[in-house]
């Protein structure tokens, strides 16, 4: 029932054949799949880290562009606010200076204006008063007088009247 | 069915086999085989299913390689892999009408307790060198006695363990079906139920004692 013979040399190599049958098999390619997930993971890893980081140096630069164009156009509206205020100063002083001028002249019109009526009023005057005279005197006085006498009155005239002159 | 303890014997090269016994074992390596073949047929990188499992195990054996035994077990692996599967799909088959256990047969279980306990005094030696011999005289040289005495066992008592378990198992199989009228099956598939379960414990016994002896000439102590 129990006895010893050369199946036990048969069963031993038996057995180191189905050894090495199931580590070149099974063994083997589980393994070597272990070991490239591990190094797969491992790796994502570390370019998981490189991503981050260069998004970070990315992000950091966006910000700092972000930030000199914004100063750039802050830089470039104060620019333009001053030189609109520039602009609108001296434009007004321009039209200051034109209504100015438009006085000015409207002043030296008017006093054109008057100083004509007031000849006008004289040559009227000197008129009436020659009339006025000739209707007084008539034969008294010779011509010279005559004339002598109404250039003192027109003086008179000319001097105390002819601002409020009532006409 | 067979008459227990009968052998067919056949003689080549002047040597006597067991011809059962090595069909058996042929057909217990075709299964391993094939199951090791469909869990491992189509890894990915991204895994599902058996492949879990397959993963599971081979990760599980070799963290405990690893505590027991230090960096060199690693290359035992496989070795331990197909012993506890040929183990325990010797131990089943012969739950099957017509089968018989590989194990059955005190030829393979010695032989694979001989191959265990040559290898650890080889990978002993090989590894330890001097130091592996000194430590059979500790802490006293008469030692050596009870030392050897150990030795010798550990092959006896690993192969005798599980012949005497799968055979007596198989053997009351038998009986059961021979004492049992054929319609009161019922202590005959109680008997198979925990028979499935000795030699699930069994294999799983073997492996384990060979792990520990592995490891113990594998393993670097000054590594700890």
């Amino acid at each position: 029932m129990i006895e010893i013979n050369a199946t036990i040399i048969a069963q031993v190599l038996n057995f180191l054949i189905l050894v090495v049958i199931l580590r070149a098999v099974a063994y083997k390619p589980v393994v070597n799949m272990l070991k490239a997930r591990e190094d797969k993971i491992a790796e994502s890893i570390d370019k998981a880290d490189a991503d981050r980081a260069a998004a970070a140096a990315a992000l950091r630069q966006n910000q700092e562009k972000l930030a000199a164009a914004q100063r750039k156009a802050q830089e470039i509206i104060d620019k333009a606010e001053k030189l609109a205020r520039e602009e609108h100063e001296t434009s007004i002083q321009e039209t200051k200076r034109e209504i100015e001028q438009m006085k000015k002249a409207a002043q030296e019109e008017i006093q054109r204006e008057r100083a004509r009526a007031v000849e006008q009023l004289r040559g009227e005057v000197v008129a009436l008063s020659m009339a006025a005279a000739g209707k007084i005197i008539t034969k008294n006085i010779d011509a010279a007088d005559n004339e002598a006498l109404i250039g003192e009155f027109i003086e008179k005239l000319d001097k105390e009247k002819i601002g409020d002159l009532p006409c | 069915m067979h008459e227990i303890g009968v052998r067919e014997v056949v003689h080549f090269a002047g040597l006597t086999f067991n011809w059962e016994t090595l069909v058996m074992t042929w057909i217990t390596m075709a299964i391993v085989i094939l199951i090791a073949v469909l869990a491992t047929r189509s890894l990915k990188m991204v895994p599902s299913g058996w492949q879990n499992v397959v993963e599971m195990v081979i990760t599980g054996l070799h963290s405990q390689i690893d505590v027991t035994m230090g960096k060199r077990g690693r290359m035992l692996a496989p070795l331990i892999i197909t012993l506890f599967l040929f183990l325990l799909i010797s131990n089943w088959l012969g739950l099957v009408p017509t089968m018989a256990s590989p194990t059955n047969d005190l030829n393979t279980t010695l032989g694979l307790a001989l191959l265990i306990i040559v290898m650890v005094h080889f990978l002993g030696l090989y590894f330890k060198g001097g130091h592996y011999i000194a430590h059979f005289f500790q802490p006293v040289p008469v030692f050596v006695i009870i030392n050897a005495i150990e030795e010798v066992a550990k092959p006896i008592t690993l192969a005798f363990r599980l012949f005497g378990n799968i055979l007596a198992g198989e053997i009351l199989i038998i009986i059961l079906l021979k004492l049992m009228p054929i319609w009161m099956p019922i202590p005959s598939v109680i008997w198979l139920a925990f028979s499935i379960f000795i030699g699930g414990v069994q294999a799983f016994i073997f492996t384990m004692l060979s792990m520990a002896y592995l490891s113990n000439a594998v393993k670097d102590e000054h590594e700890e």
